[in-house]
């Protein structure tokens, strides 16, 4: 037998493994979604605080209603994150549950 | 952020509210001083009146059509020009050389309407509101 007939072993390279591919940053994946939403509702609970105390504090700009809105907009928020973080343990869950 | 869309509703909404308690305290202050007959400037209190102008709302411009979707706001509170009333009443301290007391241009009835209308666009605008916010949990339960 010839071992010269065998070619070389060429071990993989990086440039040979093809690159997986991301998804372009203007595609959001539900992990983005679910930060962003975080983040509105912690403004919006921000916010809603901070109307609290003006209103507390007896600032004449502050309105009653305003502080209403403030905080049933944190609470939407808050609801909305949390409705995208349900929606994304849902579809982990049914992965997890694949028969093998 | 679109996603955040259903929030233009309710901040539509909350620019009404807020003219309205702005038309409430002015229909307040004009009722409050219906007898008023001496004024910081000299002359009797002169009925004030809230102007309101459609004004851009604030957050909303990468929501469909924002341009056409406008809040309001208070944009001044003029003074009615009209003469007030003069009621002949010599022994009054504010009466003039010939008995007569000028009295605000106010008529109570008016301003009762002003009040009852601001109280209903008041009322308007919460339903608005409590709509949206429905609307927006409506929205959340889909698939529930």
């Amino acid at each position: 037998m010839n071992a010269s007939s065998l070619g070389p072993i060429t071990p993989p390279t990086l440039t040979s493994i093809a690159p997986i591919e991301k998804p372009a940053r203007d595609q959001l994946d539900l992990g983005d979604s679910f930060a962003h939403a975080l983040q509105e509702a912690h403004a919006t609970e921000q916010r809603s605080t901070h109307a609290t105390e003006q209103f507390a504090k007896g600032d004449p700009g502050m309105g009653i209603h305003e502080v209403m809105i403030a905080s049933e907009k944190a609470s939407l928020s808050l609801r909305y994150a949390t409705t995208l973080k349900n929606k994304a343990l849902e579809a982990y869950r049914e992965l997890m549950n694949t028969q093998v | 952020m679109p996603s955040m869309d259903f929030f233009t509703a309710m901040e539509v909404s909350a620019s009404g509210l807020s003219a309205q308690r702005t038309r409430m305290n002015v229909a307040a202050s004009n009722l409050a001083n219906a007898q008023t007959t001496q004024v910081a400037g000299g002359g009797p209190y002169k009925r004030r009146d809230v102007v309101l102008t459609s004004v851009e709302v604030p957050g909303t411009r990468n929501t469909p059509f924002a341009q056409q979707v406008k809040g309001v706001a208070v944009s001044q509170i003029s003074q009615d020009a009209a003469p007030p009333r003069l009621e002949y009443d010599p022994g009054h301290p504010q009466a003039n050389a010939q008995g007569y007391v000028a009295y605000p241009n106010i008529n109570p009835v008016e301003e009762m309407v002003d009040m009852i209308t601001a109280s209903r666009a008041y009322e308007a605008g919460i339903t608005t509101m409590t709509t949206a916010v429905n609307m927006a949990e409506r929205a959340l339960g889909i698939g529930r």
